[in-house]
């Protein structure tokens, strides 16, 4: 009966291909002759499509590992977003690095051990496996961050993502550990047994901070318009796709696990993430609005729509909504990984570059989109078109993906929370337009170089904005993946 | 399958647009010039398939497809007399406003017409749809290409002004979209239109709640008094097709879906709320009037006039009776094509003098006798003079009104009454100080008349204004099952309620003999609530 488990291994095959793949662009920079490294970027596409189609083709595994790892429908479809935002972001930044003749082959192999820690995320039913994705992410993570590191402003937000990423490990590996003493399991299904304890609720709170840093929930969101702002912005999309896509795959499980006894305890969590949800949402988008830059303000939009996710982890809590709940929240994190990087792929396109690695201030200045429209019609289309999906305005996945949400909140009869949501997302429309105003009605102010053009950045925004208008559009039968992913092995 | 050709037309347009060259400013005019005539033409198969008779079914050309299953949304459409009315509305101003708009923009030819055909299939769309979800979007999606025509083409203080028309329209509508969830859960999953009035199951209070989401989206875009403040920035700044497009179809979008969901959904909560809609619509057609008055930009009096002449609808629509109700289909017909009249006019004077402010006119009667005629036309259309059109929809909303059964309808119409008054001085105000007088601004001594072009504008809304007036039957025709279908519905309604008779009028062979004489073509006895529940 002991035999090697087979089953288990194979149900780790996409993380192994990133991870063959990362190790495999490390070698080859050993081996490199010419200059040339064109080749890297299509590399990381490639094993991003592989293991992205492996997940998405072959019939789950089930429980792996003594339910330590549920390889299920949700799981692939949470690599299959974190493998997307990988590609996207990898055809981003080779151009981006290009320009700034930063391209090397340890860029991509980060990004991908990166990807491989956010699909292993997804799998993890267990606190220690939880553990090891989380500190594989980001691990990577921060060394992407640092990836600029001549400059300035990418060192201090490395370093404040080092720093309060840390914190935020800490905190969940102590919440773990006093769970494990108040349950004497570290598996999430079984996290709902001994409830009741002080222990029990300080392990689930500790644990609630610790992946509430990683999804930049308010309070703890205070490091992520730095690091997003700082870090080159190849990795910001990366970073906003991928680890966000990956730390709410992980707060589903947690989630769904502590709440499988309906205890006192589990609506006190419920009663938590509640108040995270109204809170981020509102502060989010109101600290979004005075930002003149875009980078900036793309990155408080990126805490508020934390906030609505947060808005489907709680409705997931009523029974008779969870699988619309869940479905909706991986809809909702397709649709924004492709916004967001597509956003963040138009920023990187006309940002000012300074001399060295160093960025002047208005880097990202609204200013710079001014006239946008008349200088590059594309490029200003294609922002236009994400922003309206950010905003939720219809026909693009942005509207859909909302209506699916609060669809959710209105069956788990979350009013409250679903009337703050559209309305905070009034507040979105405003600064999101904003960036609209500037593109198609004001002329620019100087001469403006024409910024970056590439043949990856043609590609990545042209399948960022098919995804975002097929998803408003045609949404049916991603929607119906969703459903089907919706159903979680505990 | 006609339904779904007419709406999508427009937009295929518009995509092919997209691949014309964009130099080539003259083909972009007349390539969306020939589209939005043959989608009229094609709109006419409409007109003339429609079968009115009390009898025929209430939503016709009927389609649906299923669109996302999974999240209950369907591609659902299909029209009722009320909205092809306002279908061939759309459709016939469209092609006007692409030919008004030939010299006015130059710049951006191409974008200007996408978003001008891109606008005109959502408009279509919202009409026509019998999903709520696929309503919303295609009223959300009016705000895009709206927000660009004002944004872009629009005058001085345009950012401000689409900016605050966007976030109003936004603001106001998100609460509906909750509202609309919340139908979903309580009408047994669906959020096909003619499903969930059958079967929406919600308690007194929800309705009331659920009817002030839908109305507080409706109320902005209608726009009423106190949720009017976009609509004087939006019509001033925005490009003279905008406007008239704005004034024409848009604010019709907001009585229309009085008309078509919040009354139909929620009647108990209509009823309860109706005396205070009633106060803000007679509020606002005084407000509006009054505002009118003081104006001394002209597109910004005509805009104040809307406020005006669509409280006259929704007093209408409020009176609850069959009069009332008609009379309100009509009037929102009237203010489209009088009103988009004016703003043609006003553009037109624009285009050749640059300014909107009525003290730089002035006896221009001389110079320009044959706009000068025009506007006198459209002017007296607008204050309801009597073999116009607008004397019938106001006729019909003021008799409709007082006879109705709503509290205290004779103060009402009293009111109401003393604003079509005011109308009249601040139209015929208008006229004399721009057209009559003398002429003492030396740039308007050499001012161009009606080009042949501008002609074919104003020609088809003359001939519009003129058969509404004299033959309104045919336009009455088609309304009139819808009409009758929403008071039966109150009656209904009534009769669960057991407080009293509420909706129809208080006799119906008075009200019938009423509406006759002052209308001289309009045949037979107006829809008058048939056999009125006196007995219940």
């Amino acid at each position: 009966m002991t035999g090697f488990p087979t089953k288990d291994f194979v149900a780790l095959v996409p993380v192994a291909i990133l991870t063959v793949g990362a190790i495999a662009l490390l070698l080859s920079e050993v081996f490199l002759v010419s200059g040339r490294r064109s080749y890297q970027a299509v590399l990381t596409v490639a094993f991003a499509a592989a293991a992205g189609l492996y997940a998405a083709w072959v019939p789950p595994a089930g429980a792996v590992f003594g339910r330590q790892g549920m390889s299920d429908n949700f799981s692939a479809f949470v690599t299959v977003i974190v493998c997307g935002g990988l590609a996207l972001s990898a055809l981003v930044g080779a151009g981006w690095l290009d320009a700034r003749g930063a391209e090397r082959g340890e860029f991509y192999a980060l990004a991908m051990f990166g990807a491989a820690g956010m699909s292993l995320l997804g799998m993890a039913s267990d606190f220690l496996v939880a553990f090891i994705a989380i500190e594989t992410m980001s691990l990577a993570t921060y060394a992407l961050a640092a990836y600029m590191r001549r400059g300035r402003r990418p060192a201090e937000a490395a370093f404040k993502y080092l720093v309060l990423g840390a914190i935020s490990s800490a905190l969940f590996l102590y919440g773990a550990a006093l769970l494990f003493g108040a349950t004497g399991t570290t598996l999430f299904s079984d996290l709902s047994r001994g409830g009741g304890t002080a222990l029990h609720l300080a392990g689930l709170g500790l644990v609630a901070a610790g992946v509430a840093f990683k999804v930049a929930a308010v309070p703890f969101h205070a490091w992520t318009p730095d690091v997003y702002e700082g870090a080159p912005t190849p990795v910001t999309a990366f970073m906003a796709a991928g680890v966000k896509t990956a730390a709410f795959a992980v707060l589903a499980r947690i989630f769904l696990g502590a709440m499988g006894g309906g205890t006192e305890q589990a609506t006190a969590l419920g009663g938590i993430v509640a108040a995270l949800a109204v809170l981020t949402m509102v502060f989010g988008n109101l600290l979004a609005l005075p930002q003149r830059s875009v980078k900036r303000m793309l990155a408080y939009s990126s805490i508020a729509h934390a906030g609505y996710l947060l808005v489907g982890i709680v409705s997931a809590a009523a029974a008779g909504a969870r699988d619309k709940a869940l479905s909706g929240m991986l809809f909702y994190l397709a649709a924004y990984s492709a916004t967001a990087i597509g956003a963040f792929a138009v920023v990187g396109a006309v940002e000012r570059r300074g001399g060295r690695d160093d960025e002047p201030a208005d880097t990202w200045d609204l200013d710079r989109f001014a006239g946008l429209a008349r200088r590059r019609p594309a490029l200003a289309f294609a922002m236009a078109v994400f922003l309206l999906s950010l905003a939720g305005v219809p026909p693009t996945a942005g509207f859909v993906a909302k209506l699916y949400l609060f669809q959710a909140a209105v069956g788990a009869q979350l009013y409250g929370l679903a009337i703050v949501g559209v309305l905070t997302s009034v507040l979105g429309a405003y600064y999101y337009l904003r960036v609209v105003v500037y593109m198609y009605m004001r002329p620019a102010e100087g001469a403006e170089p024409d910024g970056l053009s590439t043949t990856g950045l043609t590609l990545a925004l042209g399948a960022a904005v098919a995804v975002v208008v097929v998803l408003g559009v045609l949404a049916e039968p991603v929607a119906r993946l969703a459903q089907a992913a919706s159903n979680i092995l505990s | 399958m006609l339904l779904t050709i007419t709406t999508f037309l427009p937009a295929l347009g518009a995509l092919a647009l997209v691949l014309v060259p964009g130099t080539e400013a003259r083909q972009h005019k007349a390539f969306a010039f020939v589209l939005s005539l043959i989608t009229f033409f094609v709109s006419l198969g409409l007109w003339f398939g429609f079968d009115a008779s009390p009898g025929a079914p209430e939503f016709q050309f009927e389609q649906f497809v299923p669109w996302i299953s999974s999240l209950g949304i369907g591609y659902h459409v299909g029209l009722d007399g009320v909205a092809l009315l306002l279908v061939m509305l759309t459709t016939a101003l469209t092609p006007i406003v692409v030919l008004s708009t030939w010299n006015a923009v130059e710049d951006r030819v191409k974008e200007f017409m996408i978003a001008l055909l891109v606008l005109e299939t959502a408009m279509i769309g919202t009409f026509a749809a019998l999903d709520l979800v696929l309503f919303y979007v295609f009223w959300e999606l009016i705000l895009i290409p709206m927000y660009l025509l004002i944004g872009v083409w629009g005058s001085q203080n345009r950012l401000y002004a689409t900016v605050k028309f966007f976030i109003y329209t936004f603001a106001a509508s998100v609460l509906m979209l909750l509202a609309i969830l919340y139908v979903y859960f309580h009408d047994g999953g669906t959020f096909d239109y003619v499903e969930a009035r059958q079967a929406l199951q919600v308690s007194p209070d929800a309705a009331r709640w659920l009817f002030l989401a839908f109305a507080l989206a409706f109320a902005v875009k209608v726009p009423m008094f106190p949720l009017h403040t976009w609509l004087p920035d939006a019509h001033t700044e925005a490009p003279t097709a905008g406007s008239v497009i704005l004034a024409g179809v848009l604010l019709k979008m907001g009585t229309f879906g009085f008309f078509r969901y919040a009354m139909p959904l929620f009647p108990e909560a209509a009823l309860h709320f109706r005396t205070l809609i009633a106060t803000l619509a007679t509020v606002g057609i005084i407000y509006g009037a009054l505002m009118s008055l003081v104006q001394t930009d002209m597109k910004r009096l005509v805009a104040y006039s809307s406020v005006s002449h669509l409280g006259f609808v929704m007093l209408g629509l409020m009176a609850l009776s069959a009069e009332g109700l008609t009379g309100g289909v009509y009037q929102m017909l009237n203010h489209g094509v009088s009103t988009g009249a004016l703003f043609l006019l006003v553009g037109m004077l624009y285009e050749r003098r640059h300014t909107r402010l009525i003290s730089e006119y002035g006896g221009l009667a001389r110079q320009v006798p044959l706009i000068a005629a025009v506007f006198v036309i459209v002017t007296l259309s607008s204050v309801g003079l009597p073999g116009t059109n607008g004397f019938v929809g106001e006729f019909l909303i003021l008799s409709g009104t007082w006879l109705s059964r709503l509290r205290h309808s004779a103060v009402f119409s009293t009111l109401a009454a003393t604003g079509v008054i005011l109308g009249a001085v601040y139209m015929l105000l208008l006229v004399e100080r721009v057209f009559f007088g003398k002429l003492t601004n030396d740039h308007n001594r050499h001012l161009p008349d009606l080009t042949l072009r501008e002609g074919f504008v104003l020609a088809p809304m003359i001939a519009l204004i003129v058969v509404m007036g004299l033959v309104p039957q045919p336009f009455l025709a088609p309304a009139k099952p819808a009409v009758d279908r929403l008071v039966q519905r109150f009656q209904q309604v009534e009769v669960r309620l057991g407080q009293g008779p509420q909706v129809g009028t208080e006799t119906t062979a008075f009200a019938a003999r009423a509406a006759l004489p002052g209308v001289p073509a309009m045949p037979a006895p107006l829809p008058a609530a048939p056999a009125h529940p006196e007995v219940h």
